[in-house]
């Protein structure tokens, strides 16, 4: 088991690597032009100390604005997944709206928001909304994750509905929201960078926007690579989580 | 101990039971069924996979109700027996929770029913089924055997009128199955509270019965009752007589008769 896991992480290492390899080779070598520019000089452009204030200030106001829409979407995706769990008569209609929610693209609700709320808020609201969705969908499926004979025994012991949900539904369901909790921090990122795109006062997205317009080529590399690097961490801490809480409640 | 002459502990009165199949048709799983069990008696139901007997016991838990016909558990429906809390209640899945362990998962009647946690009838049926020194342990470290142990102990902790037993060690391998058979008969002579066994192993009904009622395949009703001549309490060797075989091969024939009529 162990020896499997090191061996996957020297795999992945190693993947990694080669990528890294692959960047730098076609950078140096201007394989792709100009707009290829190699890694070494990425991570020179990034980590340059007359550059950290603006990155961390970026870095902050986004994850500050993912966070928060994180939290709303989260609790609200919890919150409306249990209504569906709660009263079941309003489970097709709870799934249904969240589908079509999501089925328009979050680009299109931009402007929406904006007009309706803020530039400010736009970021929030769009992480929020990501969030919302992979937080209902894992919670929804977690609720009904119990086994049939888990709900047949907290019957024929008299449990009452509440008895019932907080015994047996809720901590079956927590796998699945943890898994949620995982998938939503990539959801939650996207949804906060693109809603800078639309004039918000700072961020990774308004660094992404005006390099791009500007072509300010490793100053656009270095903010996705900053805003890559972000949330794959943040996501192999969840992935963490995930472990713990899976090993706990199967 | 076993008295039947006062009321039942359950009682069928002509009991039917169908099922609406997703494709319109109708699955009949009991009919015109009429079965008791008196107070303190033991009757183990036998009969071959999809006779309904399973059926017959979720009518009990209140799982189910009759499409006709009256079930009345202790003179009364059987759902306010189980609002009372006063079921006990095994499956053939252990339906232990995972995330609880061997403790909490027998202390959860208690959580359910609102009562304060009785630590020491908890640690005395942890001890009763032989499971001391597991306290603290999963469901998933446990064996199977252990598994139905901590189940069996759950459906006993809040001293229940009615004890279901619904094919409990069906899961096991022959050798644990026939442990846990004289384990299981050694507890229950410690409560001789009413109890429903529903099984199709039919040395494990008359080794554990007061009486053994036979139904037939689908739709099922009864074909048989056979009163276990053995005095309790059973020492194992009671499997190894010949009367306890001879009893075995007329049950068998009547599960599974020869001339080809069942199946």
């Amino acid at each position: 088991m162990s020896g499997e896991r090191t061996q996957s992480a020297l795999l992945g290492a190693l993947g990694v690597a080669l990528m890294l390899g692959a960047w730098e080779v076609i950078g140096q070598n201007r394989l792709v032009g100009m707009t290829w520019p190699p890694f070494s000089s990425v991570m020179a452009f990034l980590f340059d100390p007359s550059r950290q204030a603006l990155f961390s200030r970026a870095l902050t106001a986004t994850l500050g604005s993912a966070g928060l829409g994180y939290l709303i979407g989260g609790l609200a995706g919890l919150a409306f997944a249990m209504l569906g769990q709660i009263l079941p008569v309003l489970r097709p209609g709870t799934d249904r709206a969240t589908a079509v929610i999501h089925a328009i693209p979050s680009i299109a609700l931009a402007p929406i928001f904006i007009v309706l709320l803020s530039r400010e808020a736009a970021p929030t609201a769009l992480a929020a909304l990501n969030a919302f969705f992979v937080f209902y969908v894992a919670g929804a499926s977690g609720f009904a994750s119990s086994s049939q004979t888990q709900r047949d025994l907290m019957a024929a012991l008299g449990a009452s509905g509440t008895k019932r949900f907080f015994h047996v539904d809720l901590p079956a369901a927590f796998p699945g929201i943890v898994s949620g909790m995982k998938l939503a921090v990539p959801a939650a990122l996207i949804g906060a960078i693109i809603g800078e795109w639309f004039g918000a006062p700072r961020g990774l997205g308004i660094l992404i926007v005006n390099a791009m317009q500007n072509f300010q080529i490793p100053l656009l590399w270095s903010v996705v690579v900053l805003a890559a690097t972000t949330s794959l961490v943040l996501f192999s801490a969840m992935t963490l989580l995930e472990r713990i809480v899976h090993e706990r409640y199967r | 101990m076993t008295d039947r002459t006062a009321a039942p502990a359950i009682d069928f009165r002509g009991v039917t039971k169908s099922f609406r199949l997703p494709d319109g048709k109708t699955l009949t799983a009991l009919t015109d069924t009429s079965l008791s069990v008196g107070k303190g008696e033991f009757v183990a139901l036998l009969g071959p996979s999809g006779c309904g007997k399973s059926t017959l016991l979720r009518l009990v838990a209140g799982l189910e109700a009759p499409s006709s016909g009256a079930v009345a558990v202790e003179g009364r429906a059987p759902e306010e027996l189980v609002k009372a809390h006063r079921l006990g209640i095994a499956f053939q899945e252990h339906a232990l929770l995972p995330w609880l362990t061997v403790r909490q998962n027998i202390e959860l009647p208690f959580r359910i029913a609102g009562r304060p946690v009785m630590r020491e009838r908890v640690q005395g049926l942890i001890n009763l089924v032989g499971l001391a020194g597991f306290e603290a342990a999963r469901p998933k470290q446990l064996s199977g055997g252990m598994r139905q142990r901590v189940a069996i102990a759950r459906s006993l902790v809040l001293e229940p009128e009615i004890l279901l037993l619904d094919e409990p060690f069906g899961a096991l391998d022959a050798v644990t199955r026939r442990q846990m058979n004289v384990e299981l008969q050694r507890i229950w002579s410690e409560s001789r509270i009413s109890t429903l066994l529903v099984t199709h192993a039919v040395e494990e009904a008359l080794f554990l019965a007061d009486r053994v009622i036979v139904l037939s395949g689908r739709p099922g009703k009864v074909v048989r009752t056979l009163e276990v001549p053995f005095a309790r309490p059973r020492h194992p060797d009671v499997m190894r007589t010949a009367q306890f075989h001879q009893l075995v091969d007329e049950l068998t024939e009547t599960l599974h008769p020869t001339d080809g009529a069942g199946h």
